[in-house]
């Protein structure tokens, strides 16, 4: 896959992390930062780009309290801001260039930078916590050093780092992608998670099974599912596991990163070269690093295990609707993923219980794991599965945070033209909603210069992209693809006339 | 948590210590100045010595005693007393002198040139005293002038209409007011050294800390290596434009596209260089603090003239002019008189009314650009002093060239028509002052001014007035699409009340490629008040955006449907269609009815349009 490639270390590519409320005295501005890639710049640049973000979002709320800066668009390069929890910002710098494709929608790098968060906050609570936790900052930056670093090392292909050009307009980072289930299979699977759910006694579990790369069913809200769907896309399914294996997720990008890998933790994780500022290094907590690559194994039992939070230690995790933390049981047959959420409250004896757990699951559900796999393979369509002959597409449901698209190797037979040109439609729908707020119905088809339709429809939370390049047809041959296609798969949703 | 900053001796420090910028309306134009200049440090160990990067004039407020600052937060107010002071020392200094001096012989800033003949009214400070003669368009520019509500959009604030009025207003804001930050649309211009010499709200000299954090943010981005252009936040856009010592700034939240709002501001300073050509430069060259709001002095009926056209006239994004609907044959004797003009050495002649062109003619490979037009007849209808007598004056066609003044004879023959004899010789005036007379001789002897008056009154082209095809009317009767159950004779007529022209069609805009003209239809119904006509602009604005996105060039169709408006847009090498219709109105026949728009244009093109002028090529 093709994609805008910068390489590190450059100016291409910055990302930082900070707190408005800190270092508010003269002399103390370093205390602000709480993260900065690429860790090897001087703290002159880091302050710079840092000052500069600071000054814009006082300069703007002047005008615009409500909503400070979202985006500087400069002559080279792009600013794309995002809040991350109150006064904490993250920002991140990305340089343009036409000649290496480095074209992208800010709405989409700022959804990497609402990931990564969400990601970290999952696994670590949030940012605000961990600095009252600890005021000297010592403890949030040692967490989120490895953290960002070993998010960022999935968008490595090599020594490139790549961000998600227009060549990905096709796609919705922070959404979910779905399986579509027959209604025998969904039976099955609805039977199966009645099972996990009781599988500790009295306390319920929540639980989310993924089939390959897509959501088969979850018992979480819209936001721990995707926060926990991307995770799991990330490291957990089959297909994260066989690493080197090509994927089709947005979420993995390049196989290679080894190299970034060593580097990350040779050099920010053991404080050898600690580019924090002194007195602020904590490095004698061991830090959990929940992204780091290939530290998950399928143990015995079909259980995975990792040592990343130790030996022998089970995970946890946060869940945002509950406010709990609760532990993360993975188990995987074939190409099916369970994660079994179990509230921290029911284990008593730690590890102990924990097995316990885990041989109930076996116990009482491989039966039903056995048959759901089955009939989820027989109907499995495979890569192309929802691939609509005539039709590249992007269907977003955002209340549900779902999103369905033209698989990637069928998007990539689209000309340049037509995905520029449905990116800069994306980008235009993207600051109508921002503008208003409100929901609204809106239908946009453009015929671009090579002749291609790139058509958008939003009506009530829902968004239909597509990109058409039948050349002979007219928009009235468009509005009824658009409407065949609407009826057949989106029940009609998508019918304006 | 607010800190002892009566104490502090750094104002700085009394800024850093507020946690919560967003509710301190006092000191916020200082602190981001403040956060900007000490981020930008060289070495780590600076911090310490609390050093600040020079930035030019921005960093005068650096000094300011920290009780100015305090006292005005008090007042919950900041002005930055001592930058005041200092610009109001200068003006009665050496700029001021000079400004004087210009205003006396407006030719000074040109080279070589000779003082403007005696009759001139030339920068004689009438510019300044328009009344409301030039508004005849009936106009508010109320939902900007307004505050926007304090939780809602404006736009659905005020339903009433004001006769707008030229000149500034709200001069006694500044940006501690709350209205001032509520305002939906700021414009500045500013020098590089950060001295205002334009805002659209508030006086210029009580902006001058505010002024000074809009410098310090571009020079900060400049100093990187980039140049800043937009900075947005929530449904507020800042555009920046950088035009040598110049910089120009919007702040806007009226739902504008940023090509347009950065489109604005090119003609901002294109007004700006009309009045003073781009030799301003070398003022800058010489002194980074001149300061030149003084030889702007008396022009703001001018600025809010164009401003306010930025809501109500297509020429402003389109980029082409528009003319008067005309007889063929009368169009051609006014043109046929403006030519001989023309072969007697004068540069362009242009025969106006109002806004719209009557005819033009050029001296030979001379062609005049759509936006000088615009701006030439922007300066000559907001200046009250056009009006009263013939005049002679001083002005610079920015993309004809920026760097010399020409001559321009202007009279007004009635309210409306008026005669630009353009010129490159300052003592052509009495030449010009014939040609005036031997072309009022023509207006009068072939009635070109009557017909005139009486195309005013007629109006455009209309909707309702648009043929339609025999073809469609039996569609229409098929397709059913406007709830009507009957067909016959009056059915058309049914489909057009209420709802503008035939099948949904409110409204169109056509334009042609070659001749560089448009021709829009006349509002009709539902589009009445202004504010609805100025909505549906800013929907063609953004049609067009969409339509001609740099990168990728024009695309060929778009069709676009919210709930105010079904827009349908169609470009060719030709011309571009842009038309209006009713939200629910039929896809299949709106297409139809474009297709007939087309036609009856091509039928009316030698009444529409100013055929065979010398071809303008840039």
């Amino acid at each position: 896959m093709v994609m805008a490639s910068m390489s590190s270390g450059s100016e291409s590519f910055r990302l930082c992390v900070f707190d408005l409320r800190r270092g508010q005295n003269e002399g103390q501005e370093l205390d602000k930062i709480l993260f900065f890639y690429p860790p090897d710049l001087t703290f002159s640049t880091q302050l710079s780009v840092i000052g500069l973000s600071e000054g814009l979002i006082t300069f703007t709320r002047l005008f615009s309290p409500e909503a400070a800066c979202e985006v500087i668009e400069a002559e080279r390069h792009s600013h794309v801001f995002y809040e991350a929890e109150s006064d904490i910002w993250m920002v991140m710098v990305v340089e343009k260039n036409k000649e290496i494709e480095a074209i992208w929608r800010v709405d989409a790098l700022r959804r990497m930078l609402k990931e990564v968060h969400s990601l970290f906050v999952m696994f670590h609570g949030s940012i605000r916590a961990l600095l009252e936790k600890e005021q000297t900052g010592g403890l949030i930056r040692s967490h989120l050093y490895p953290f960002i670093t070993d998010y960022l090392n999935d968008l490595f292909v090599g020594k490139k780092l790549q961000l998600p050009s227009f060549r990905e307009t096709l796609k919705e980072r922070g959404t979910v992608q779905m399986l579509t289930l027959a209604r025998d299979a969904a039976l099955e699977v609805q039977s199966l998670v009645g099972v996990l759910d009781s599988c500790v006694g009295i306390v319920r579990c929540h639980s989310v099974i993924l089939f390959h790369d897509l959501l088969v069913s979850t018992t979480l809200s819209p936001d721990d599912t995707v926060d926990l769907f991307t995770f799991s896309v990330m490291r957990l399914t089959t297909n994260a596991q066989s690493s080197g294996m090509s994927s089709w997720s947005y979420l993995r990008k390049g196989s290679t990163l080894s190299q970034i890998t060593s580097r990350s933790t040779s050099a920010q994780l053991l404080g050898s070269t600690d580019p924090l500022p002194s007195g602020n290094g904590n490095n004698a907590a061991r830090v959990i690093r929940p992204l780091q690559h290939e530290k998950w194994s399928k143990g015995k039992v079909g259980f995975l295990v990792t040592d990343i939070w130790g030996k022998d230690a089970t995970p946890t995790i946060w869940l945002q609707q509950t406010q709990e933390r609760v532990y993360l049981l993975t188990y995987q047959y074939k190409s099916l993923t369970l994660v079994l959420l179990v509230p921290t409250p029911a284990i008593v004896n730690g590890e102990l219980d924990i097995s316990f757990v885990k041989h109930q699951v076996i116990e009482n559900a491989s039966a039903k794991i056995l048959k759901v796999e089955e009939k989820l393979s027989k109907g499995w369509g495979g890569e192309n599965a929802y691939h609509v002959s005539g039709y590249r597409y992007l269907l977003v449901d955002n209340d549900m945070e779902i999103s369905r698209a033209s698989p990637p190797g069928k998007v990539a037979t689209l000309a340049k033209e037509s995905l520029l040109a449905l990116n800069q439609l994306r980008e235009e729908v993207d600051s109508e909603k921002s503008r208003t707020k409100v929901e609204r119905d809106m239908e946009i088809s453009i015929r671009a210069k090579n002749n291609a339709w790139v058509i958008a429809r939003i009506t009530r939370g829902k968004e239909l992209y597509m990109a058409l390049e039948k050349a002979s047809e007219t928009l009235l041959d468009a509005t009824d693809s658009v409407q065949r296609f609407s009826n057949r798969y989106c029940s009609g949703s998508f019918s304006m006339d | 948590m607010t800190s002892d900053s009566s104490s502090s001796p750094s104002s700085s420090d009394t800024e850093f210590a507020d946690p919560n910028p967003s509710t301190d309306p006092g000191t916020n134009s200082e602190r981001v100045q403040s956060q900007l200049e000490s981020m930008n440090l060289s070495e780590p160990s600076e911090v310490s010595d609390g050093s600040h990067t020079d930035y030019g004039g921005g960093d005068d407020d650096d000094d300011a005693p920290a009780e100015v600052a305090l006292s005005n937060a008090n007042e919950g107010g900041f002005t930055n007393g001592r930058v005041v002071r200092e610009d109001l020392a200068e003006t009665s200094g050496e700029e001021g002198r000079e400004a004087s001096l210009r205003a006396e012989h407006p030719v000074e800033m040109e080279a070589g040139e000779e003082p403007p003949s005696p009759t001139s009214s030339g920068y004689d400070g009438e510019r300044g005293s328009s009344g409301g003669a030039t508004s005849t368009y009936k106009a508010d520019d109320a939902s900007e002038d307004e505050i926007r509500e304090a939780n809602g959009d404006g736009d659905t604030a005020s339903q009433h209409e004001a006769a707008w009025l030229p000149g500034k207003r709200h001069v006694h804001e500044d940006d501690a007011s709350i209205s001032w930050r509520k305002r939906k649309k700021h414009f500045f211009i500013l020098s590089n050294s950060g001295k205002p010499i334009y805002s659209r709200y508030g006086d210029e000299h009580k902006l001058a800390g505010f002024s000074a954090t809009l410098q310090a943010i571009i020079s900060f981005v400049e100093n990187g290596g980039d140049r800043v252009n937009l900075v947005k936040a929530g449904k507020h856009q800042v555009v920046f434009l950088v035009k040598g010592p110049i910089y120009l700034v919007c702040i806007s939240c009226t739902d504008e596209t940023y090509d347009y709002l950065r489109g604005q501001l090119d003609l901002l300073y294109g007004q700006m260089i009309l009045i003073l050509t781009k030799s301003i430069d070398r003022c800058f060259e010489k002194n980074a603090k001149f300061d030149m709001s003084p030889l702007l002095g008396g022009t703001d009926a001018v600025f809010s003239s164009l401003v306010h056209s930025f809501s109500w006239n297509p020429a402003t994004f389109l980029h082409a002019y528009t003319c008067l609907p005309i007889q063929y044959a009368l169009r051609q004797a006014a043109g046929t008189i403006l030519q001989e003009v023309c072969a007697s050495g004068v540069l362009f002649s242009l025969l106006m009314c109002r806004h719209k062109v009557i005819s033009l003619a050029g001296a030979q490979k001379a062609s005049l650009h759509p936006d000088d037009l615009l701006l030439l007849s922007n300066f000559v209808m907001s200046s009250e002093s056009f009006r009263t007598s013939e005049s002679f004056s001083p002005i610079c066609l920015p993309r004809y060239n920026p760097q010399a003044f020409l001559h321009a004879y202007v009279h007004f023959f009635d309210d409306d028509t008026y005669v630009m004899l353009l010129t490159t010789r300052s003592e052509a005036f009495y030449h010009l002052k014939d040609c005036r007379i031997r072309i009022e001789a023509v207006l009068l002897k072939s009635n070109i001014l009557s017909m005139v008056q009486r195309s005013i009154a007629e109006g455009g082209m209309r909707v309702e007035d648009l043929p339609i095809d025999r073809r469609l009317r039996q569609k229409a009767s098929s397709t059913n699409n406007q709830g009507q159950d009957t067909g016959g004779p009056d059915r058309l007529r049914d489909i057009s009340v209420g709802t503008g022209g035939p099948f949904g069609l409110w409204h169109f805009i056509y334009r042609s490629i070659y001749l560089d003209q448009y021709i829009s239809s006349e509002f009709s119904l539902p589009v009445t008040s202004h504010r609805q006509q100025k909505s549906l602009y800013r929907a063609y604005q953004k049609l067009y955006a969409s339509m001609h996105d740099k990168g990728l060039g024009p695309h060929k169709t778009q069709y676009r449907r919210d709930e105010n408006y079904t827009l349908l847009c169609w470009v060719t090498p030709d011309f571009e269609l842009y038309a209006a219709f009713d939200p629910l109105a039929d896809k299949a026949m709106a297409i139809k009815m474009c297709n007939q728009v087309c036609q009856r244009v091509k039928d009316l093109e030698n009444e529409v349009f100013l055929q065979g002028a010398s071809p303008f090529s840039w």
